[in-house]
């Protein structure tokens, strides 16, 4: 069996003592020791206040942090001999931790939760980050109550966010996730997110912990499996998430864990997605997403130097990707000056396409065409940044939909690419 | 080997004929306890066991032919419910004459007949008394209430107003909107903590004290072995308190445990103070106000504990509960006459017990759940099993209410607690073999249906067979009787990991007994820390097979649903 070789002995004695469980709440952690202490404590008190009379663990999955991490979630264990002053619970609460194998990998850790959600029969689990500091107890309830009165496997969360955040998201991820399965998920590659024990276990069997996709890629690969399968997935609106920053984030490593896994899952779903036509919106409680406003200052003309350098420096592998009309189209743009610069939602959209199917087909290194389509993104990015930059909440959002539109009506495009016809 | 007798402590009940086993092992016996820590007790009202009669109603003639049968289970005290003369609107609690017994049950000669018998078998009989109120049909009260200045008015709290001790809580909730009455017949108010038909007498009156004394007297006179004194908390009233465990109620117990020790020594006095462990500790005094107090929130626990199948809240109450004086002791029980009482837990616990024992709001009665044993726990063997298991091994003295050996049911739809006070049910013929009177006319209907109904569960039936529930609980209390660690040992929690065992360890002397409860419907696997008992092998008290020595590793113990493990430590 497969979780026999990601759990220790020593873990599965503690899974032992914990016996089954009716909710399981994951954490994976890395040198979390500055925040981890405020969640555990968020999702202590979001079981006691919504879950009282429900069987409850807490696992901790470690990449071997070195700031004592694991010892402050052990720390929000209940018991008969552990009992925190001010929390009454009718239960024990067990919060336990292990390390998962491959330092620095979710989907090491994720599969681990998985396998201890399966072996401990949990009916609903639930994913928290470890860095999530505006955590509340009253995101528990929101993220399982679906779960638990059965009307979702799978729920994501919708946040209050900035109209400049999330721009992957906004720009490729959610309109194509949607184009492709016909589910409207706004956070497809969610940081906190619930799950049925019935999802669960589909996930473990199925054949993606091997792969570099389920490695690094976890939760979104976690979101389209459980459409591509047809399970119920529902949005709760969990309010504003603030996070720690951990430093300038890495685009192209982003990209290979999230649109590199989109693709990735293509080819196993294409039965599920070649099929789908429009899109639907998911069950969602708590509001919809909601924009803020706030000035941002983002270095526009970096952005756009670093598309054009992109698109003339990768013109060899462009060329392998892209077709003629559409790198021809590319150029052209890149070569307008910076006023006058836009990355058109079509052209977009056959650009996204046209790495899609050549990453299907794998016309070169496949990590090559993800790193390709990276400075392409950051024109895009430029583009989305200079078109809202005066534009209200509600102008942002309808032009998030217009892409998604976009996307669904190319859809054939790219179903015309996969299979040869063009 | 040599034969190590223990002496009799208090002859002529020579008790724990099992004893003699353990002698043996060549024990090191501790100094023998007192008998009451020791003893199994049997909870029975006379009017529900046997009708001797005919008359539809039970009696002391008709317990006295029944006690073949206790001695044979193996109890070794009775605690009779009240039997005095009543008008019965509290089911006997509401006493009209302390110093007889109500013509339904016999006469006091049947009585003392009754208590003769149960002494010559070896069975102490511990009696009721209603120290806080008396019936409005006592004497005292019809003559108290005449006149404002009749020489009993003050053997009552009299006011004229019912604004006196505002704010102090109603224990009655569904039938008393007060705990002041109008007299209508003296034109004021007088108080009672029950029901408004039971005044409460005055302790604040010497000669209230003093006559309470004289009854006790008359029934210890007679030979009766110790009390169970109702509602204790409630004797004195003060302005702005409570007016529960006062100091001066304190006082007063302590004055008439004095009387008892001095007059009577060997009786014992039985607290019933339905309060937290802590409130509960002070009627133990320093060992000089009652021999014995229930322990009422350990009770829901237990129920709570398993059906949470976690060791939490049985472990929790525990850790609160404070040491008893030396020749103390608590009182277990997992059902009486009354409800499932929920007053010692918190609202999330209440309402949680509610909703896992009582779904049907007939089940529920003022703050409390009116069940027996066996539907309480779903007529599984192996949690009734279970739960006098932990009731027979947890440090007390445990009460078997009358019935809960076979697994009786109850009738919620009988009034007040009416439902699990139903006629004891002895086999399968007319009327269960409890009367040969019409079925019109017992005091209470039998039970009838196909689960509990007398003809599916009967003494004699289960008499047949050695698997029974009877037969079982019949071995249980055997085994528990031959190790009087059970009832005066200390009491040593492992909090093993699983959390779904309770595990603990009883000392007495130099005899060791680890207990391991499996508290979940599923098998579990355990493992203690029993390092400080390494080289001892352990043998199992039922069986009587040894299981391997304890070694260095943790005790690794597999557990099937619901099972316990009642092991005596052995170095050999």
């Amino acid at each position: 069996m497969a979780e026999e070789s990601i759990l220790t002995d020593d873990f599965l004695r503690e899974l032992m003592n914990v016996g089954e469980v009716d909710i399981l709440v994951g954490m994976p952690t890395y040198n979390d020791a500055a925040t981890v202490g405020q969640v555990v404590q968020a999702v202590r008190a979001g079981l006691i206040k919504y879950f009282p009379r429900q069987r409850a663990v807490i696992i901790n999955a470690d990449g071997g942090s070195k700031d004592a991490t694991p010892e402050l979630v052990r720390a929000a264990s209940i018991s008969d001999l552990r009992q925190p002053s001010g929390l009454t619970a009718l239960r024990t609460l067990h919060s336990i931790s292990t390390q998962y194998p491959h330092g620095g990998e979710n989907g090491q850790a994720l599969r681990l939760l998985l396998a201890a959600a399966d072996l401990l029969r949990a009916g609903a689990c639930v994913v928290v980050s470890a860095d999530s500091v505006n955590i509340e107890a009253e995101w528990l309830d929101r993220l399982l109550r679906p779960i638990t009165n059965g009307s979702a496997d799978l729920v994501t969360p919708l946040y209050h966010r900035h109209r400049f955040d999330g721009l992957l998201v906004r720009n490729l991820l959610y309109p194509m996730i949607r184009a492709m399965y016909g589910k409207r998920v706004r956070e497809p590659y969610p940081s906190e997110f619930a799950f049925s024990g019935r999802l669960g276990s589909y996930l473990l069997g199925q054949d993606i912990w091997s792969e570099d996709g389920g490695n690094s890629g976890a939760e979104i690969c976690i979101t389209i499996s459980a459409l591509a399968g047809n399970f119920q997935v529902a949005e709760s609106f969990l309010g504003s998430r603030g996070r720690i920053e951990h430093g300038p984030a890495d685009l192209v490593h982003a990209m290979r864990q999230t649109v590199g896994v989109s693709f990735w899952l293509l080819d196993p779903t294409f039965p599920a997605w070649s099929a789908t036509t429009g899109s639907q919106p998911v069950p969602s409680s708590g509001g919809g997403p909601q924009v803020t406003l706030e000035p941002l200052r983002i270095n526009r003309k970096r952005l756009h130097q670093m598309f054009q350098v992109g698109v003339a420096e990768l013109e060899p592998v462009l060329k392998s990707i892209l077709a003629p009309p559409t790198l021809a189209e590319l150029q052209k743009e890149a070569a307008a000056p910076q006023e006058t610069f836009r990355y058109p939602d079509d052209l977009w959209v056959r650009t996204v396409y046209e790495f899609a199917a050549s990453y299907h087909k794998s016309v070169i290194s496949r990590d090559h065409i993800i790193q390709a389509l990276a400075p392409l993104y950051r024109g895009r990015a430029y583009t989305f940044l200079v078109e809202n930059i005066d534009a209200t909440g509600e102008q942002t959002e309808n032009k998030v939909e217009d892409l998604c539109l976009t996307f669904e009506r190319l859809k054939p495009y790219l179903l015309e690419m996969w299979d040869g016809r063009k | 080997m040599k034969l190590l007798r223990s002496k009799p402590r208090h002859p002529p009940f020579v008790g724990f004929a099992d004893f003699y086993f353990l002698g043996s092992l060549n024990l090191v016996m501790p100094q023998t306890a007192p008998w009451y820590q020791d003893a199994i007790i049997y909870q029975v009202h006379a009017r529900t066991f046997y009708d001797s009669n005919g008359d539809g109603v039970g009696d002391f003639r008709g317990l006295a032919q029944k006690l073949d049968y206790l001695q044979d289970l193996g109890i070794t005290a009775i605690w009779l419910m009240p039997f005095f003369p009543s008008p019965l609107r509290d089911d006997g609690y509401d006493i009209a004459d302390y110093r007889s017994v109500h013509r339904n049950y016999g006469t006091l000669e049947d009585f003392k007949s009754f208590l003769d018998a149960a002494h010559q078998r070896g069975i102490r009989v511990i009696i009721e008394m209603v120290l806080n109120h008396t019936s409005d049909q006592h004497p005292w009260f019809q003559e108290s209430r005449s006149s404002r200045d009749n020489p009993k008015r003050d053997w009552y709290v009299w006011s004229e107003t019912d604004t006196r001790y505002r704010g102090v809580r109603i224990i009655f909730l569904d039938t008393e909107l007060s705990n002041w009455a109008w007299d209508p017949v003296s034109k004021e108010y007088y108080w009672h903590r029950f029901f408004s038909h039971q005044p409460d007498l005055n302790y604040d009156n010497p000669a209230v004290r003093e006559e309470m004394w004289n009854v006790m007297k008359f029934w210890l006179d007679m030979g009766v072995d110790g009390f169970r004194l109702d509602a204790v908390p409630y004797l004195v009233e003060r302005e702005g308190t409570s007016c529960e465990n006062l100091p001066e109620t304190h006082a007063v117990l302590k004055e008439l445990r004095a009387k008892l020790d001095q007059q009577f020594p060997g009786k014992m006095l039985l607290a019933e103070a339905n309060q937290w462990p802590a409130d509960l500790r002070p009627y133990f005094g320093n060992g000089d106000e009652f021999h014995m107090a229930f322990h009422f929130p350990l009770m829901p626990r237990m129920f709570m504990g398993l059906k949470l199948e976690d060791r939490k809240p049985i472990t929790e109450i525990l850790q609160q509960t404070p040491a008893i004086p030396d020749g103390c002791q608590w009182c277990l029980f997992l059902r009486n006459h009354d409800e499932l009482t929920l007053e010692m837990v918190t609202d999330m616990e209440r309402d949680y017990m509610y909703d896992e024992y009582a779904r049907d709001k007939n089940m529920r009665l003022n703050l409390g759940i009116r069940r027996r044993l066996a539907p309480l726990l779903d007529n599984d063997r192996r949690r009734i099993e279970l739960m006098n298991g932990m009731l027979m091994s947890l440090p007390g003295t445990p009460i078997i209410y009358y019935g809960d050996e076979i697994g009786m049911g109850d009738n919620v739809n009988l009034g007040d607690r009416n439902g699990v006070r139903t006629p004891m049910q002895w086999d399968g013929g007319w009327n269960g073999g409890f009367s040969a009177a019409d079925p019109e006319s017992l005091y209470s209907p039998l039970m009838l249906n196909p689960v509990y109904g007398f003809q599916a569960v009967n003494v004699h039936s289960q008499k047949r067979f050695e698997h029974s529930l009877l037969s079982w609980m019949k071995r249980i209390i055997k085994v528990r009787k031959s190790a009087p660690v059970f009832g005066s040992g200390s009491i040593e929690f492992l909090y093993p990991a699983n959390h779904r065992v309770l595990a603990y360890i009883r000392q007495l002397g130099n005899e060791t007994v680890l207990i391991v409860n499996n508290l979940s419907s599923a098998a579990q696997a355990v493992e203690l820390d029993l390092k400080r008992y390494k080289g001892n092998i352990l043998i199992e008290m039922f069986g009587r097979n040894i299981f391997p020595r304890i070694g260095d590793l943790p005790y690794l113990l597999t557990l099937g649903s619901y099972q316990f493990y009642w092991f005596r430590l052995r170095r050999i």
